[in-house]
């Protein structure tokens, strides 16, 4: 108590005689950029040096100002600045340590800021010697570790992260950051999961914390055993994997609810399409762009997460209420939470609050449902950069789910009382196929869209899943998809082999033709795959025509294309077959248009005079690997995300007076 | 006077059985079971608890006594030293009342305190015989009615709810001790209205059996508790509050109640002393029901009970701290926490709070506007409350003790209902020896699904590994799945799907040996479309139908379901379901609706079974489980396997018999003749039920149909004399559709002569043990304000339609006349139009 006193008393003067005294903290940092030794004129320089408010700026700006002559010149003053912080983080006063994080943030983004060409090891050396610079490190490290999972004060977990954050994002490449080497060695991974499983914690500091794993897994994944990704691998622990879940699941939710607001403010406005409301709206402002950059973090932690967890994939089909986190009562804690059913102890958040708020509007919903939504809008517009970026990471992410190892879920999800998730996600992936035709054509993220609904078919055939769902959109959108390819032939062969889509989707065909027993749902909608096909026989009739002629002549195509047209063998069987049937049911019962239901009629009664050909491996798919075909986007994805990091971490945000405040009432 | 003398006709046996109000009340002047202590044998009513004689103030042996007391107060405080000190001389009072019984008799009985049946044995019999003699041959006859093997927990009912003589209604109070306590808990809602609203002696006979069990277990605990609370709401709120029936109910909620033995054990070091005379009474007067080691197993039941009586308040001894704090500590050592914090009490507690969210989640469905965010909601709140278990909680509805372990949440649904939201959910429960003191399952996290259920588990799966490698090698090109698949996913998908698997593993191409063969050669393969269009329609044709998901109804999908399907599949998906002893239960729980009737029909119901079965009469009927939480909330225990006929029609589109014929197969298959027997034999069933209940609101969204072609009717909201919207609908008997007869195979057919034959053998059969239902239902009435007791002609009119006065003949024309009556009326026809309009369903 008397501490607090002495402090606050020091501290009041400080805030009285404002003006001399915050010139004091700036000619302290004079006194650090000089040759000479600070405490040589001040015994006590460091000591009072950490009661002084920080001034970010200023220092950054002094240490960006620096020429090499002089860095080389004041560097034992930098390392004693930097050991100084570190020893600081151990002090009792908070005041000491807010300041030691605040300036420790300004040496590491003014010394990088200066030295962008230095090698990690001249910055390494220039912060904190070389010789001391594992131990300075691994002391930093077990500070920061303990100031986060201690029971302290929240604004310093804040600040801890915030001072993590600004040092993994100090350099545009991650991997480049070698001052990171420590943060692998001293892991703070468990902290992380700590701030994760924690309710109120988890509120606070969640989204940091996710960020800043989904980053430390980027370091250097490629070229060495990176301890985050082989820790985040092994993770099980139920509490830690749902609170990153929740944590980013409420981010998704969150920009989808602000997108809903805005859809709503605008609706009845001259915005008349969808798409066009969206792009404007994007474009338009600034501060919901930066939104959707702040997410592609967060869509990163998904997929690292989907990626490389394989208990994650529980938590995605859980269902949480739509609840702002952080206006949730988190704060109020009890020591021991009682739990009311008496037995197994609170693993969980929800022994806190065991009834949900009762609203009505509220809508309950998983993250992977929450997950498809922001897809579904983030997709329709795919011309920025950073929204390409997502579609395609959501793409990929979708992938990763759908790989059959990961089916466990989807098994769950034939769950009857609502509709299998895996019919979502068809219906995205047709959504998808029908609204991006356009001429900037995404043939990657098409390509990618269609081996998604690739491996849903291979392991429904496979179990023999027959889900409720209407394929005859599929085919639709698919035959609308050759179509869009025939008629865009010259533009799109230009820049993209489109032979290779086209192989992929007559394959489609091919698994509904010749093991749509396996998993259709009806016999009827095997019918209808065949009046579908008759229907647009245009389609491929034209098709079979372009491939035949590309794959006669000589040229980089021949080899893919003749490759599709052996496998429109049974499109073009089924065409054969029954048109001629058709026209003579016409003829003979002199009908000009025939209705559905009777090429229905058609169809059921001949199939037994028609002879298919079984394609060789249909099922069969690439296993997706980040490695090495996405690696050059991940690498570009997190340099981007790095980037909008380190432009929005404010570490100054955090007003002094909120921190004395908070001070003032710990004690 | 020899005991052949008292041997009763079977026949006086019957009349008395069938009317005890009558012969009770003509005995009554003149039977021997006086309540003044003045005549020689003793009197029944001294084991009433509320024995007006206050304490005595006069010692007379205390000094015999006093050790025992000296060493009591040793371990127990003096407040409780006093009070048994009190006990035994009130016991001593009686024994000196009773001039037989020298004080050398009553001494050692006192100082070793055990029972020494032959000399308590001689001593009620000496009283029986003498008091026998005394008697007019009526008398005797009821004492040996009592003391016969005929006499059941029914009659016993029955002569306490007619009876007006206090000896008689503490003789049964005492004989309730001697029955199966499943027998008595069947009547365990009459027990406890008769509690609550009728006079004060049969209160008090009611009373120690029910404080008793309650001692025994935690569930009966809870049961009277929720009982007595929903059959109290009827009474006006002022007299309520100090009604006997919301006094007992605190005193159970208080758990003060505890297991008796221990406190016994603990609060007197030595067995407590001799019986007090009342027993030595009740015993000798059921000794020749009883055998021996029953007797005395009964008896030490009767000493706990009338120990507690005895004691004038019984909540002090029973809450003698030293003794609920040690006794609690083996069975709810994780909870004491919860103990001191919430400063309730923990035996009940957990159970309590687990129905009580689950009313708390119904409520706040109610809030919401549609079904599609109901049932989203539901999953959530469900999801929540699965961080909760395992605990020591349980459903009241299931048959084995068990611990709920988990509540699949993604399979709750909920149910078709306008403004309220009564839901489904599916409860995974492990069973145990005795869920009060087994101890609770350790929870198992979700993700730990594929660590228990990997690769190791591939044998289960019924072919190995190297079996479906070469299943796989002889179509090299068609399903060469190895690469893509690792090994362990294959595992994982062959757990989750062993069946198909084992089915089909070795063929999953479904290829014709010919073109496995050609394949070989590398030569392209070649199917016919026929083929595959033939196997989809016959693959789908093997498995079960399935309804297609609706929003409006997400309940008749998740009711299509088979049941072992439906285990089969949650058991794949859930931790828990590698422990042998995991069960699927389910559970409605129903908030916001009165639950009282239904479980008041169920009582009809199971008599009516019961009756049917011992008269060999092949009526089905499925009496289902309802618990009474309070009188605006409950559980019902779904019947598995069954749609609501509605769900049948607008999903399938069918006609009724077309259903049966897509479910059962063609009209001369054995499947379709059983499924189309077992409909005929529910369908009688339930129209003597609808009859004689007079059940009403009968539309389609109310009558199930199960996989095995029964009919069965929900919903007994209205019965007896309440009637939906009293519109008059539904004038005729019971429902029978023109759809249901042609299930039958048409008005000329053979199986509905077997359903009009079938209704007269039931009707005979009810007729001859009328009393029996009757009894359910007028017991109920008592303080009743639920619609089905409206008026005062209730239960004249259920004993009307017994028809006892008609002869067999007549009987049959009348079910002729019902029969023709419900197929000619057009109401049957007009309610479902009705509620066409109103409800939407066909």
């Amino acid at each position: 108590m008397a501490q607090t006193e002495k402090k606050a008393g020091l501290l009041r003067r400080t805030s009285s005689s404002k003006k001399p005294l915050k010139e004091k903290v700036l000619l302290m940092y004079e006194d650090i950029f000089t040759k000479e030794d600070p405490t040589k004129s001040n015994p006590r320089f460091w000591d009072e040096l950490f009661l002084m408010k920080v001034n970010l700026e200023h220092l950054e700006g002094k240490l960006e100002a620096l020429d090499g002559d002089e860095v080389v010149k004041i560097r034992d003053n930098i390392n004693s600045l930097f050991h100084h912080c570190v020893q600081a983080l151990a002090e009792e006063h908070q005041i000491k340590v807010v300041n030691a994080l605040q300036t420790l943030c300004a040496l590491f983004r003014g010394v990088h800021q200066k030295n962008k060409s230095a090698t990690g090891f001249d910055i390494i050396n220039m912060l904190m010697g070389f010789d001391k610079a594992e131990l300075r490190m691994k002391e930093l490290m077990e500070s920061l570790d303990s100031l986060l999972c201690g029971d302290g004060s929240e604004s310093l977990k804040s600040l801890c992260l915030k001072l993590l954050l600004c040092l993994v994002t100090v350099t545009d490449n991650i991997s480049q950051n070698t001052i990171l080497e420590y943060v692998m060695i001293n892991s703070i991974f468990e902290a992380i999961l700590q701030i994760l499983s924690d309710v109120s914690s988890r509120a606070r500091h969640g989204y940091d914390a996710v960020v800043l794993l989904a980053l430390l897994v980027n370091y250097r994944k490629y070229e060495s055993v990176n301890p985050y990704i082989v820790k985040l691998s092994i993770v099980d622990d139920e509490p830690t994997l749902d609170g990153m879940g929740r944590v980013i699941h409420h981010a998704l939710a969150e920009y989808n609810r602000q997108y809903k607001e805005k859809e709503e403010e605008n609706q009845g406005g001259f915005f008349s399409t969808l798409t066009s409301m969206v792009g404007s709206m994007f474009i338009a402002d600034a501060d919901e762009k930066l939104s959707v950059q702040t997410n592609e973090a967060i869509l990163l932690a998904l997929y690292e997460a989907v990626h490389l967890n394989r208990n994650f994939i529980t938590v995605l089909a859980q269902s949480h209420p739509e609840i702002d986190i952080a206006t949730a009562p988190a704060v109020p804690i009890p020591a021991s939470p009682t739990t009311p059913l008496g037995t197994t102890p609170p693993s969980l958040d929800m022994m806190n609050n065991p009834e949900l708020p009762l609203d009505p509007n509220l809508q309950t919903s998983n993250l992977l449902i929450t997950f498809l939504k922001y897809s579904s809008i983030v997709m329709q517009d795919t011309k920025d950069e950073h929204r390409l970026n997502s579609a395609r990471l959501f793409l990929i992410i979708l992938t990763c789910i759908a790989e059959p190892m990961r089916h466990r879920k989807k098994a769950v999800d034939k769950s009857i009382p609502s509709r299998p998730l895996v019919c979502a996600v068809l219906d995205l992936m047709v959504e998808f196929i029908v609204t991006h035709m356009m001429k900037e054509f995404p043939m990657d993220l098409y390509v990618r869209c269609v081996q998604i609904i690739h491996k849903l078919i291979c392991y429904q055939k496979k179990c023999r899943v027959r889900i409720h769902y209407t394929w005859r959109e599929l085919w639709s959108a698919l035959i609308n998809l050759l179509k869009f390819l025939l008629s865009n032939e010259t533009s799109l062969l230009s820049k993209h082999n489109i032979f290779q889509l086209a192989l992929q989707v007559v394959n489609l065909f091919n698994m509904f033709i010749t093991y749509g027993d396996t998993f259709l749902p009806t016999p009827s909608s095997y019918d209808e795959l065949y009046y579908e096909i008759i229907r647009m026989h245009q389609v491929f009739d034209n098709l079979y025509c372009m491939v035949l002629r590309v794959s006669a002549n000589a040229g980089p195509w021949k080899e893919p294309a003749s490759k599709v047209t052996q496998a429109l063998v049974n499109a073009r069987a089924i065409i054969n077959h029954f048109n001629p049937k058709i026209e003579s049911y016409a003829t003979v019962n002199h009908i000009s248009q025939l209705s559905e239901d009777q090429v229905l009629e058609v169809v059921r009664t001949n199939y037994d005079t028609l002879t298919l050909k079984l394609q060789d491996g249909l099922d069969q798919f690439e296993r997706y690997s980040e490695q090495p075909r996405e690696a050059g986007f991940f690498k570009e994805l997190v340099r981007s995300i790095s980037l909008n990091v380190r432009k929005n971490v404010s570490l100054s945000t955090m007003s002094q007076d909120i921190l004395l405040k908070e001070f003032s009432s710990i004690s | 006077m020899g005991d052949t003398e008292l041997e009763l006709s079977p026949a006086r046996l019957e009349e008395l059985q069938k009317s005890p109000s009558a012969s009770s009340t003509s005995t009554t002047s003149s039977l021997s079971l006086p309540s003044s202590p003045s005549s020689g044998p003793r009197p029944l009513t001294s084991s009433s608890p509320s024995t007006s004689e206050g304490l005595p103030t006069s010692s007379p042996p205390l000094d015999v006594i006093s050790e025992g007391v000296g060493e009591l107060s040793l371990v127990i405080d003096t407040e409780v030293a006093k009070k048994a000190c009190q006990k035994v001389l009130q016991k001593v009072k009686f024994l000196k009342a009773d001039g037989e019984l020298s004080s050398a008799n009553s001494e050692p009985v006192l100082v070793n305190g055990t029972a020494h049946p032959s000399e308590e044995e001689a001593e009620p019999v000496k009283n029986v015989r003498r008091r026998q003699k005394n008697n007019s041959s009526k008398q005797s006859w009821l004492l040996r009615l009592f003391e016969s093997k005929l006499f059941d927990i029914s009659m016993a009912i029955s002569y306490l709810y007619n009876s007006k003589e206090p000896g008689v209604q503490a003789y049964i109070g005492n004989r309730l001790f001697s029955f199966r306590n499943e027998d008595v808990d069947f009547y365990l809602p009459q027990l406890l209205n008769m509690y609550i609203h009728m006079d004060e002696d049969v209160g008090d006979a009611i009373k120690p059996y029910v404080v008793h069990r309650c001692r025994q277990s935690i569930n009966f605990s809870l049961q009277c508790a929720w009982l007595l609370g929903a059959y109290s709401s009827d009474m006006h709120i002022s007299t309520q509050r100090h009604s006997r029936g919301t006094k007992l109910r605190k005193l159970i909620l208080s758990d003060e109640l505890k297991p008796s033995s221990q406190r016994i054990r603990r609060e007197m070091p030595q067995p407590p002393p001799s019986c007090p005379p009342t027993l030595h009474h009740s015993q000798g007067m059921s000794e020749h029901s009883l055998s021996p080691s029953k007797r005395t197993h009964q008896r030490s039941k009767s000493d706990a009970t009338v120990s507690i009586s005895l004691s004038s308040n019984l909540k002090r001894t029973a809450s003698n701290p030293k003794v609920e704090t040690s006794q609690d500590e083996d069975l709810s050592s994780s909870s004491d926490s919860l103990e001191l914090e919430a400063g309730t009490p923990v035996r009940l507690t957990p159970q309590r709070e687990f129905i009580k969210s689950l009313m708390g989640i119904g409520k706040r469905l109610a809030t919401l506007p549609t079904k599609e965010q109901k049932t989203q909601r539901l999953i959530s709140e469900l999801s929540l409350l699965n961080h909760k278990l395992p605990a020591r909680v349980w459903l009241p509805t299931a048959g084995f003790d068990h611990h709920v372990v988990r509540v699949p949440h993604t399979q709750a649904v909920v149910l078709n209902s306008k403004d309220k939201a009564p839901y489904l959910i599916y409860v995974e429960v492990l069973e145990c020896e005795n869920f009060e003191t087994s101890s609770v399952p350790v929870r198992i996290p979700e993700t730990r699904i594929r660590s228990t259920r990997s690769v190791e588990n591939l044998p289960d799966c019924g072919i190995t590994p190297d079996q479906r490698a070469s299943s796989f090698s002889t179509v090299p090109n068609y399903d060469n799945d190895d690469e893509a698949w690792s090994v362990d996913d294959i595992g994982e998908l062959q757990v989750e799907l062993p069946e198909i698997h084992t089915n089909s593993c070795d063929n999953i191409s479904q290829f014709s040996v010919d073109s496995i063969t050609s394949q070989e050669s590398k030569e392209p393969i070649f199917i016919a479309a026929g083929d595959i269009r033939r196997r989809l329609s016959e693959q789908l044709a093997h498995t079960p139908t399935t309804f297609k998901r609706d929003p409006e109804d997400p309940s008749a999908v998740a009711l299509k379901e088979p049941w072992q399907e439906k285990v089969r599949r949650i058991r794949e998906g859930t931790p828990y379901g590698h422990l042998p002893n995991w069960r699927l239960l389910s559970v409605i729980v129903k908030c916001g609706d009165d639950l009282r009737q239904e479980l008041l029909a169920y009582q009809v119901l199971k008599q009516l079974q019961i009756i049917w079965e011992q008269e060999r009469v092949p009526l089905w009927i499925k009496p289902y489980k309802i618990l009474v939480i309070s009188s605006d909330s409950g559980m019902i225990e779904p019947v598995v396997n069954a749609v609501s006929i509605h769900q049948v029609k607008k999903q399938s589109q069918l006609s009724l018999l077309d259903y049966f014929r897509q479910e059962h197969g063609n009209y001369n298959t054995e499947e379709f003749l059983t499924a189309q027997r077992n409909f005929v034999q529910s369908c009688a069933g339930y129209c003597l039920i609808c009859y004689l209940l007079q059940v009403k609101d009968r539309h389609n969204g109310n009558i199930l149909l199960d996989s095995e072609g029964h009919i069965i009717h929900i919903d007994f909201g209205f019965i007896l004399s309440s009637s939906p919207r009293n519109l008059g609908f539904e004038t005729s008997a019971f429902k029978l559709t023109s759809e249901f007869v042609d299930v039958m195979g048409g008005l000329d057919g053979d199986m509905f002569n077997y359903y009009r034959m079938l209704m007269l053998q039931g009707l005979i059969a009810a007729r001859k043990h009328m009393e029996k239902v009757i009894q359910i239902v007028e017991i109920m009435h008592q303080g009743s304000q639920l619609p089905c007791f409206h008026g005062s002609s209730t239960i004249r009119n259920l004993k009307e339609r017994f028809h006892m006065n008609l002869t067999e003949e007549q009987l049959q024309v009348l079910v002729e006349q019902m029969v023709d009556g419900s197929m000619r009326s057009i109401t049957t026809k007009l309610y479902d139009g009705f509620q066409y309009l109103t409800n939407g369903i066909m």
